[in-house]
C-alpha cells in the first residue's frame, strides 16, 4: 500500500455537485409536469411526475455514497457536520419537488381558474432558479477551497446567497397571493382541488425553503 | 577485492534500489499526481537529479550516520565493522520489506539507524551508543514533519495572499512563480557552495552563489513562463502556470532526496571500504565519490525499475491534488530536507512530505485528507527503529559466531 495513495481522501465536493445536479433536474422536471398540469394533459404529467419520483431516488443513492465516504478519519477544507447538514438540505430540496408531483399524482385535478394556474406555474419557475443557485453555489464553493478561500471567491459566494435568499422571498409572497385567492374562491373551486391546490403551493414554495437553508450552511463553511 | 566489501557493495545497492523504488517514488508523486508530469518524464528527472543529488550534495549525512551513533572508538576489531554494517543494511531492507506489507510510512533512514544501532548493542551493549546524539536524531525525526507542516502551511498562506487574493491572479502568479522558483535555487546554489566547493562560510554561500543563482533563475523562469492561451478563468489560469512551475520543483525534491537518502545506503559500505582500504575502523575518512555515484546509481535504478509503477498508480489515483498545492508540498519539503542533510540530521523525506500536505490541509487547502496516516507515522516512529535494531542484532550475532 503507497503512502500516498493512502493519504489523499476523496473530496465530497465532486460528488456533492453532482447530487446538486440532479436536485436540479429533480425540479426541473417538476416543473414540466406542472406545465402539463396547467395544459390538462394528464398522461404526460403523470409520466413526469413519476420521473420527479425516479430522480429523487437517484438523488437519495447518491447522498448515501457521500454519507458514507465521509468518515470522521478525514481532515477537511470544511468542517464535516456542515458538509453533512448541507448534503441533508440539498437532498431535502428534491424530497419537496417529490412530495409536490405526490399531490399531482393523487388527484385528478378538476377546474382550476387560469389564475391560480399561472401563479403555480410562476412558483413552479421561481424554484428552478433556486435549484440552479443551488447547484452554483455548490460550484461556487468548491471554487472559493481551490483558491485558498479568496476574499474574491467568498463575495461571488456570497452573492450567490443572496440571490437565494430573494428567490424564497419571491416564492413566498407568490404563495401567500395565492392562499388568499384560492381562499377568496368559495363557490369556484371544489374543496378537494382546494386543498390540492393549497399543498401543492406548500411543497413548491418547501423547495425554496430548502435551498435557503443549503445556502445558510455554505455561509456556515466560509467562516473562517 | 575484499570478499566482504563486495557484499556490503552488493548489500548497499540493493538498499538504494529499494529507496529509490519506495521513498524517490514517494516524493515525486506530488507531480505525477498532480498531473504537472508523467511517470515516464518522472522517472527522467529522477534518475538524473537523484543521482545529482546523491553524488554532489551527499556527503555530511553518510558521516553523521556512520560516526554519530556509535562510539567508533568501542569498534576495535575492524570485522565488527564489516558484519555490523551488512547486519545493519540486511536488517533495514528486511524491514522496509515487512512494513510496505502493512503499509507503513516507514522511513529507510529511521531503519538503516535502527539496525546500526541494534549490531552496537549486540556487540558493546548500550555504552556504545551515543544517546545524546541519538537522541538529537529522534527529535530531528519528530520535528522534521512538523516543520514540514509549518513551512508548507506558511506557504500556501503566501501563495494565496499573493496570487488568488490579487485582482489578476494569473498575472500575479506570472511573477511570483519565477521568485519561488528562484528561492529554491538560493537554497541550491549554497548547498553548491558548501558541498561540492566545500565552503566554510554560509553568508559567502548566499550572497556568492545562492543569490545570484536565485536571481538569474527568476529571470529565466519569468521569461519562460508564458501563457498562450486565453484565460477565462483565473483559477484555471494560475494552475496552468503552476504546472510549469511543478516540473522544476519535482526536480527540486529529487535533488534533496537523492543528497539526503543516498547516505542510507552507502553509509554501511564507506564504513566496510574503510576497513578494507586502510585496515582500521573508527578513523575519519572521506566517502569515495564512486560510492556516492553508487549509491545515486542504485537509486536512479530503483526509480526506473520499481518506482515506475508505484508513479504510475498514483498518478491514475491522486487527482485532488492541484498544482499550487503540489508546488507548496514540493518546495516545502525539499527546502526542509536539504537544510536537514546540510546539518547533517538523518530525517524521513517521505515523512517531510507527509507533513507538508498535512500543513495545507492545516490551512484548509486540501479537500480531503486521510487521518489515520499521522497515526501512522507515528506508529512508525515507536516502531522502526526497534524492530530493524533486533533484526539487525540476530543477523549481527549470527555472523559473528559464523565467522
Amino acid at each position: 500500500m503507497q503512502v500516498w495513495n493512502k493519504l489523499f481522501a476523496k473530496s465530497p465536493f465532486k460528488p456533492l455537485i453532482k447530487h446538486s445536479e440532479v436536485v436540479l433536474n429533480t425540479v426541473e422536471t417538476l416543473e414540466k409536469a406542472l406545465r402539463a398540469w396547467e395544459r390538462g394533459d394528464c398522461e404526460e404529467m403523470k409520466r413526469l411526475a413519476v420521473e420527479v419520483d425516479r430522480l429523487e431516488d437517484v438523488a437519495d443513492r447518491i447522498k448515501e455514497e457521500i454519507r458514507d465516504s465521509l468518515s470522521s478519519k478525514l481532515m477537511m477544507a470544511v468542517a464535516r457536520e456542515d458538509v453533512l447538514i448541507y448534503l441533508h438540505m440539498q437532498d431535502k430540496v428534491a424530497d419537496a419537488a417529490e412530495d409536490t408531483a405526490k399531490w399531482l399524482l393523487i388527484k385528478r385535478p378538476g377546474t382550476v381558474p387560469d389564475e391560480v394556474k399561472s401563479l403555480i406555474i410562476q412558483m413552479g419557475v421561481e424554484s428552478i432558479k433556486a435549484a440552479k443557485l443551488v447547484h452554483e453555489a455548490i460550484v461556487q464553493m468548491d471554487r472559493v477551497i481551490e483558491s485558498g478561500f479568496a476574499e474574491k471567491e467568498i463575495e461571488e459566494e456570497y452573492r450567490i446567497i443572496h440571490e437565494i435568499e430573494s428567490v424564497e422571498s419571491k416564492i413566498d409572497g407568490l404563495d401567500t397571493e395565492l392562499m388568499r385567492k384560492v381562499l377568496a374562491m368559495d363557490g369556484e373551486l371544489s374543496w378537494g382541488d382546494g386543498f390540492c391546490i393549497l399543498n401543492i403551493a406548500r411543497t413548491l414554495s418547501n423547495i425554496s425553503d430548502k435551498a435557503k437553508d443549503a445556502a445558510e450552511r455554505i455561509r456556515l463553511m466560509m467562516n473562517k | 577485492m575484499d570478499p566482504w566489501l563486495l557484499i556490503t557493495i552488493i548489500l548497499g545497492f540493493a538498499m538504494a534500489w529499494a529507496i529509490g523504488a519506495n521513498d524517490a517514488a514517494n516524493s515525486m508523486s506530488t507531480a505525477v499526481g498532480a498531473r504537472a508530469i508523467t511517470p515516464k518524464q518522472a522517472v527522467v528527472i529522477a534518475g538524473i537529479l537523484e543521482f545529482t543529488g546523491a553524488y554532489f550534495f551527499g556527503k555530511s549525512v553518510t558521516e553523521t550516520i556512520r560516526k554519530g551513533i556509535l562510539d567508533p572508538t568501542r569498534i576495535t576489531d575492524p570485522t565488527v565493522l564489516v558484519y555490523g554494517s551488512i547486519a545493519a543494511l540486511l536488517a533495514a531492507t528486511i524491514w522496509l520489506i515487512i512494513a510496505t506489507k502493512f503499509g507503513l510510512p516507514v522511513s529507510t533512514t529511521h531503519s538503516i539507524i535502527g539496525g546500526i544501532v541494534g549490531y552496537g548493542m549486540v556487540y558493546a551493549g548500550t555504552a556504545i551508543v551515543n544517546w545524546g546524539k541519538m537522541g538529537q536524531v529522534v527529535l530531528s525525526w519528530i520535528l522534521s514533519p512538523i516543520i514540514g507542516a509549518i513551512m508548507a502551511y506558511f506557504i500556501f498562506k503566501a501563495l494565496t495572499k499573493s496570487i488568488f487574493e490579487r485582482k489578476n491572479p494569473v498575472r500575479s502568479a506570472r511573477l511570483w512563480s519565477p521568485f519561488w522558483i528562484g528561492l529554491a535555487f538560493v537554497v541550491i546554489g549554497t548547498m553548491f557552495y558548501i558541498k561540492v566547493l566545500h565552503g566554510k562560510n554560509l553568508g559567502t554561500g548566499v550572497v556568492l552563489y545562492g543569490i545570484p543563482a536565485g536571481i538569474a533563475v527568476f529571470f529565466i523562469t519569468y521569461a519562460l513562463i508564458k501563457l498562450r492561451f486565453p484565460i477565462s478563468d483565473p483559477l484555471i489560469g494560475v494552475e496552468s502556470i503552476f504546472r510549469r512551475v511543478q516540473v522544476v520543483t519535482s526536480g527540486y525534491v529529487a535533488l534533496a532526496h537523492g543528497a539526503n537518502d543516498v547516505a542510507n545506503a552507502i553509509g554501511p559500505v564507506a564504513a566496510v571500504y574503510a576497513v578494507a582500504s586502510m585496515g582500521i575502523a573508527g578513523m575519519k575518512v572521506p566517502v569515495p565519490r564512486w560510492i556516492l555515484a553508487l549509491g545515486g546509481l542504485g537509486i536512479a535504478v530503483g526509480v526506473a525499475t520499481y518506482g515506475y509503477r508505484v508513479m504510475e498508480t498514483v498518478g491514475k489515483r491522486i487527482t485532488e491534488l492541484t498544482n499550487t498545492r503540489g508546488f507548496t508540498i514540493d518546495f516545502s519539503a525539499a527546502t526542509v530536507v536539504l537544510i536537514a542533510s546540510w546539518l547533517g540530521l538523518p530525517i524521513s523525506t517521505t515523512h517531510v512530505v507527509v507533513g507538508a500536505v498535512i500543513g495545507i490541509g492545516l490551512a484548509r487547502g486540501v479537500k480531503a485528507i486521510n487521518k489515520d496516516i499521522v497515526r501512522d507515522i507515528i506508529i512508525s516512529w515507536f516502531v522502526t527503529v526497534p524492530v530493524a535494531g533486533l533484526i539487525s542484532a540476530v543477523i549481527f550475532k549470527a555472523l559473528m559466531l559464523a565467522g
